[in-house]
């Protein structure tokens, strides 16, 4: 093995938590269990790191194994570095009957025409979504393998998620994208956050939806439990329309967690009582952000406990509803 | 003394008089009273009794509107033997307008008890919401939602339609400003095939374990199965179920392979590619299970 195969190794055993090395060196194909069991998982990580490379060294294992061992770390967590999303546009005739095989190969055979020296690795997980890596060289040199870009799709959705992608590399990996999956065009979704499930339930609708019924509320029992005669809720109607809303517009149950919503205002400063900034013709930039660690759920909080008024403002409902976490707003609208 | 007793008689006597008087002046206006209000009640009561009557006269002409309708599908004013409504042409076009309203309403609760889609009104007429039911083999499975924003132009602002069903498409090709109906019927199609063949997928591996599933995809519209041959040398073959038309819940092809070369083209199997094209999966790989071609 050559000393950027180790250097590669190396990392890749400093990245991975102590804890979970031997379930992801269970799942690794290439280590035998007698090897497993000849590792001593009890040993300080710089002296295992010495044995595996070792063992590695003995096996012949090459660049491609070890970038496997990482698809396999990543695609287990997946909910670092930060993820964007992506939307694939005017989608051509046959775009919904594309299969698996016939999608690997057009990427592959796409992505290799604009440039010569990359590494592909594509995997289809258990739920339906393909993983690939991509490691990128340029006409002279091999591809680099600490700074590989993922991709993830599910076949037949108009949705994509990078991670990992310099503009440099960007527009390549976006055309072999469109030509691989049929369609005509691919625009930025305006999200991005580091966890993936988040985004990926958010964009593709995953969580549960409240639609107005017929029969909003549960069948009441004849005999219903006697109550406290003495407490008599007075603001009962509202309190419910308000909850009814909030899971309209966010959704009911747990919410996937999103961390950020962005807005960038380049609205006019409207306040007459600031001297210096009114009557300004230019726009006053500013931006807002909203954090937490888990978004939906303290907005829907806001909104069913009363603090921000319903109906709900179609800013705050946009990020549900558009699946999207960055806005411009101008004076036009969003 | 007798005059004192006289002037004390007479006292008393003028105070009876003056009770009695005072009592027939209470029952008077006791009478006055119960008077006006019974006469008010009765004013009441009569007012309601026209009003009562006047409803009656609309209901009747409405039923008369909408039983004309419902048999011909053609409001009055061509129509020469109806009696005569007293009221002008607006009163009788309102009343066209709510017949057609309460037949709709019918129409829609008929449907939504079959299963097909339901449509509410929502933020005060502004906007539908259509919900659709999807069923396979008599049980109900999902349903999806439709959010509907009614302006000059339909548009959808809201649904939890999953993403690999082609919805822009169905709106485009569907006309779904002209022919809403064309559209939810396709859309309602698609779904409901959807749901079909995921119900199969899930009876196939809750009931038969022994097949094993080597690929699949989100849409349901590609399967891979593993069968187990008995036999002692036990040998796998590998059956593809292709469902290209995806408003259908039966595959459009079935391809089978096998390490046995011969098996694929043996009349027993012939038969089993013809079975599994024309009935759904779980059934036909009972009926294979019975007669002994998988494990």
């Amino acid at each position: 093995m050559g000393d950027s195969t180790n250097r590669i190794l190396q990392r890749l055993i400093r990245r991975i938590p102590y804890q979970m090395l031997q379930t992801m060196f269970g799942k690794w194909a290439h280590l035998s269990r007698e090897d497993l069991h000849s590792l001593d998982f009890t040993q300080p990580k710089w002296v295992l790191t010495e044995h595996l490379l070792a063992l590695c060294e003995e096996k012949g294992l090459t660049v491609k194994h070890i970038t496997e061992l990482e698809m396999i770390y990543i695609i287990e967590n997946p909910n670092q570095g930060m993820w964007h999303g992506f939307q694939l546009l005017d989608a051509e005739e046959d775009a919904p009957s594309i299969e698996l095989t016939q999608f690997k190969e057009q990427f592959k055979a796409n992505l290799t025409e604009l440039i010569s020296h990359v590494s592909i690795k594509i995997k289809k997980h258990t739920d339906e979504a393909i993983w690939i890596r991509v490691a990128w060289g340029d006409n002279f040199t091999k591809p680099y393998h600490l700074k590989p870009t993922y991709v993830v799709h599910h076949l037949q959705t108009p949705y994509v998620f990078v991670t990992g992608v310099t503009s440099k590399h960007k527009p390549l990996l976006n055309q072999a994208l469109v030509l691989a999956t049929r369609y005509g065009s691919m625009k930025d979704a305006h999200l991005s956050g580091r966890n993936l499930t988040a985004i990926r339930d958010l964009l593709m609708r995953q969580y549960q939806q409240v639609f107005p019924t017929k029969h909003p509320k549960p069948l009441q029992e004849k005999n219903p439990v006697p109550r406290n005669p003495n407490i008599e809720k007075e603001q009962a109607e509202n309190t419910e329309n308000r909850l009814q809303m909030a899971c309209e517009a966010f959704g009911d149950g747990t919410l996937p967690q999103m961390q950020k919503a962005v807005y960038k205002l380049e609205t006019k400063f409207r306040d007459n009582s600031n001297k210096t900034l009114t009557g300004r013709e230019e726009p006053f930039r500013g931006v807002v952000e909203f954090a937490s660690t888990n978004l939906l759920e303290s907005l829907r909080h806001c909104v069913s406990s009363g603090m921000a008024s319903t109906p709900v403002t179609p800013l705050l409902s946009s990020i549900t509803q558009k699946g999207r976490n960055y806005f411009v707003i101008t004076d036009k609208g969003v | 003394m007798e005059e004192a007793r006289k002037g004390l008689l007479g006292h008393l006597n003028m105070l009876e008089m003056e009770a009695n008087n005072l009592e027939l002046q209470q029952q008077e206006l006791r009478q006055r009273g119960r008077q006006e209000e019974l006469s008010a009640n009765l004013q009441a009561l009569l007012s309601k009794r026209d009003q009562l009557k006047v409803e009656i006269k609309a209901n009747t002409s409405l039923q008369k509107m909408r039983t004309l309708l419902d048999r011909t599908g053609v409001p009055y004013e061509r129509n020469e033997d109806v009696d005569d409504l007293e009221d002008g042409s607006d009163n009788s076009q309102l009343l066209l307008m709510m017949a057609r309203h309460t037949q709709l309403k019918d129409l829609l609760h008929a449907h939504h008890l079959i299963g097909g889609y339901d449509v509410l009104q929502t933020r005060k007429g502004k906007g539908v919401c259509v919900s659709l039911a999807t069923a396979y083999e008599g049980v109900y499975l999902e349903t999806y939602n439709l959010e509907i924003d009614l302006g000059s132009n339909l548009r959808i602002c809201r649904h939890n339609i999953p993403p690999f069903i082609p919805l822009e498409r169905l709106v485009t090709q569907g006309n779904m400003q002209t022919d809403i109906r064309d559209f939810l019927d396709t859309l309602s199609q698609y779904l409901n095939a959807y749901a079909g063949r995921k119900q199969q997928l899930h009876l196939t591996k809750e009931i038969h374990s022994s097949v094993q599933v080597a690929e699949s995809n989100a849409l349901c519209t590609i399967l891979v199965l593993m069968f187990t041959i008995p036999g002692e040398k036990a040998e796998t073959t590998l059956c593809t179920l292709q469902y290209a038309d995806h408003t259908q819940r039966l595959p459009t092809r079935v391809n089978i392979e096998s390490e046995d070369t011969a098996l694929a083209s043996s009349p027993q199997w012939k038969k089993n590619q013809a079975l599994l094209l024309e009935t759904p999966l779980h059934t036909a790989l009972v009926t294979m299970k019975k007669t002994g071609s998988i494990a």
